[in-house]
């Protein structure tokens, strides 16, 4: 006995200390276990299936492309969101639909304790089953040979989105316990996805580009293959997320049941917290503007993000020419060199004609992901900047939402629009009539007879669409009289005129 | 000793025998709290007025006239959702052994509340096309009734195979395979809302999945946490 009374005590703090993480690992094991999450992840999965993957797989294979629908315009998130919202109110009205409220509250943990663990739990599985999701999706993709970078950015947006589904419907189902906070949790869900997409087509800037289903501005024509991804609009938007569940869970909080003063106290601090980031992210969506690369939020802009993605280009042969292309675009090498052929062989041997067609980064302009900027020919010697990223180019395969082939016709009609319009300097407007004109006569001789014309120039930017579908008019009637001399002749009167064509002085009127 | 004398009650004094008409209201009025249609009425109520507003201010999603009435799908997905959710009964297996009236009273109440929700949904509809500058609902009544109808059918068969308490999963995943179809171009009649509403196709579809649900419902009821695994 003296032996033992004169060890010494082992001190209690520590094993209290050790003893709550313990617990709480404990209670969440039992939450996760107990959880009704994982009995909708197969819907989930089944949705995701049909809604963000199926329609993907008709687009062409660069990441940008594939993951405009599902990552740009929040479609993931729509999968997931309104259910999670629905299954965390569920799961948050438990105590209240069973009638065990004042049974956990008399327990030793603060009742605030216990739901934060139920919630944890709910938004596991949640958020766990959106990145394994996500994973498979990306995984199938480099499977299939998808180029170009993934965009990750909204990968965690998303994972984001989803956590703050269910923290809010969680909240939904803890203050209003009643059977239907489920189906009211997942119809707000839903309403609120609907209402921003709806917000996100029309507004292609200020506030609503912090909701996530905008997809102004997110994902330009060539992200993640010639410049990045610019992580300014996916940060603010993580604020926005973030805060929004940091609110909700605050507010589970705040009742009188949830805990002591102190508990209350702070959650309140926790609530008034979430609100300050949400707000902030919305202040910050309203400075942003676009760039070349996407949008800039100069608070929260990183120069670094502005690199280019360095790449050593593939390149191939057209009438002699090298054509040379971003590595993501390998598979189209064939397609573009077997377009470009005729335009080249028809314009060799003039001045100005290119002896070099490279690739350059297509960019946005404000509104949904379209990029219409035309071919250029600059430098000395001269060579082609083909923007191939461009939606004025319809690239050869599988076209969208539509499950129907992509023409192939398509695709060469529209590289030899955009070089006979670059070829006679109309820029990025339709040109004078006499460029019209001489761009008419060029791609007659580059194969595309002057009847089918007015339906091509419709593949271009829309400025460039003629009025109607009549090739009467007098720079048809200018374009047949240029075509008519011959092709010596027709050098012979380009050779002479095509600086002044170019310049934009010369009339239809000075045309053979 | 025998039991001769205890077959009935003796009468209680003072209690006055009740009118056999509150008799006969008395349990479907029981089984109608129990599944708390009043606040299901209540939120039908509430989403006629968000339907009427939705109309009365333009709230459209951009795309070409089928994706502009994915609003007022939503809502009527969210009606289908309320009705399937009273489908939830919290009694279980001795409401079931006991009650004799059971799949009646299921019936009615599927069919009167549907009815509820069409008439809630039509008449914010009419109102909401009578405003100045407003916009009327794409397709009419008609295709309400059967947009309505069908999608009430998956949450009472979704109510069926998950539970009741979990049956407003059915329309809203049946709204989200619509919006799918929406922004392409579907030709099964099976997503009925993509159709006009006098296609025959698409409201025989609608039809025979309303008349499956009510079926299973009224026969089965929704199921419960007793018979199996469920999430509730």
């Amino acid at each position: 006995m003296t032996a033992v009374t004169a060890a010494p005590a082992r001190p209690r703090a520590p094993r209290a200390a050790s003893a709550v993480p313990l617990a709480t690992a404990r209670l969440l094991r039992i939450e996760l276990r107990r959880n009704a999450m994982p009995w909708i992840l197969p819907l989930i999965a089944a949705l995701f299936w049909f809604d963000s993957y199926r329609p993907s797989t008709g687009q062409p294979p660069l990441y940008l492309l594939r993951t405009f629908w599902n990552m740009g315009q929040g479609h993931t998130i729509i999968d997931f969101g309104p259910f999670v919202a629905g299954v965390a109110a569920w799961m948050g009205s438990r105590d209240g639909r069973r009638r065990t409220r004042d049974l956990v509250t008399a327990a030793p943990r603060a009742r605030y304790a216990a739901q934060l663990a139920t919630w944890a739990a709910t938004a596991i599985w949640a958020v766990g089953a959106y990145l394994v999701f996500v994973g498979v999706l990306f995984a199938v993709y480099a499977h299939q040979g998808v180029a170009g970078e993934p965009p990750w950015w909204w990968v965690a947006v998303g994972a984001t989105a989803v956590a703050a589904f269910s923290a809010a419907g969680f909240a939904v189902g803890a203050l209003f316990a009643s059977r239907f906070a489920a189906p009211l949790a997942a119809f707000g869900g839903f309403f609120a996805m609907v209402e921003s997409s709806q917000t996100g087509f029309r507004d292609t800037g200020g506030w609503a580009l912090i909701l996530p289903t905008n997809s102004n501005g997110n994902f330009q024509p060539d992200s993640g293959i010639f410049y990045r991804y610019l992580p300014d609009l996916p940060i603010a938007r993580l604020m926005f997320l973030a805060g929004i569940a940091v609110a909700a869970l605050g507010l589970l909080g705040l009742p009188a049941w949830a805990g002591g003063p102190r508990l209350r106290r702070a959650a309140a601090v926790v609530t008034v917290a979430g609100v300050a980031a949400t707000g902030t992210a919305v202040g910050l969506a309203s400075t942003a503007r676009l760039g070349p690369h996407g949008i800039v939020i100069p608070a929260l802009h990183d120069a670094a993000s502005d690199q280019p993605i360095r790449y050593t280009p593939v390149c191939g042969r057209a009438a002699g020419v090298p054509v040379c292309l971003n590595p993501a675009y390998q598979r189209y090498l064939a397609d573009v060199t077997a377009a470009l052929a005729p335009a080249l062989r028809e314009v060799s041997g003039l001045p100005g004609a290119p002896v070099r067609v490279s690739q350059v980064g297509a960019l946005y302009e404000s509104s949904s992901g379209v990029g219409s900027q035309a071919m250029t020919i600059a430098g000395h010697p001269p060579v082609l900047s083909l923007p191939l990223g461009a939606a004025v180019v319809t690239l050869p395969g599988p076209d969208g939402h539509r499950g129907q082939r992509g023409a192939a016709q398509a695709f060469d009609q529209s590289l030899v629009l955009l070089f006979a319009h670059a070829f006679a300097g109309a820029g990025n407007g339709a040109g004078t009539p006499a460029q019209q004109a001489v761009q008419a006569a060029l791609m007659q001789g580059m194969g595309v007879p002057i009847a089918d014309q007015p339906a091509v120039l419709s593949l271009g930017p829309s400025s460039w669409a003629p009025a109607t579908n009549a090739t009467s008019g007098p720079v048809y009637g200018a374009a047949r009289r240029l075509t008519a001399l011959g092709p010596a002749a027709r050098r012979a009167w380009l050779t002479a005129h095509l600086t002044t064509l170019r310049s934009g002085q010369l009339t239809l009127g000075q045309l053979p | 000793m025998t039991t001769a004398g205890v077959q009935s009650s003796p009468p209680v004094a003072g209690r006055q025998p009740a009118r056999p008409a509150l008799i006969v209201l008395r349990l479907p009025w029981l089984y109608l709290v129990s599944r708390r249609v009043p606040a299901a009425l209540g939120l039908i109520a509430g989403l006629g007025v968000l339907l009427w507003a939705s109309l009365r201010w333009h709230w459209n999603v951009a795309g070409g006239p089928a994706a502009q009435d994915f609003i007022p799908l939503a809502i009527e997905a969210g009606a289908a959702a309320v009705v399937a959710v009273t489908t939830y009964g919290p009694f279980g297996e001795p409401e079931r052994a006991a009650g004799r009236w059971l799949p009646y009273l299921r019936l009615g109440a599927a069919l009167a509340l549907t009815a509820a929700a069409f008439g809630a949904l039509a008449a914010a509809a009419a109102a909401g096309a009578t405003g100045a500058a407003a916009g009327g609902l794409a397709g009419g009544t008609l295709a309400l009734l059967r947009n309505l109808a069908g999608i009430v059918g998956t949450g009472l068969l979704t109510a069926a195979a998950a539970g009741g308490a979990f049956g407003w999963v059915g329309p809203f995943a049946y709204l989200l395979v619509t919006e799918v179809a929406l922004t392409g171009t579907t030709t099964t009649p099976w997503v009925w809302p993509a159709h006009p509403a006098h296609d025959r196709g698409a409201a025989i579809c609608a039809s025979l999945v309303y008349a499956a649900g009510v079926a299973v419902i009224t026969v089965r009821g929704a199921r419960n946490s007793g018979r199996g695994p469920s999430p509730e």
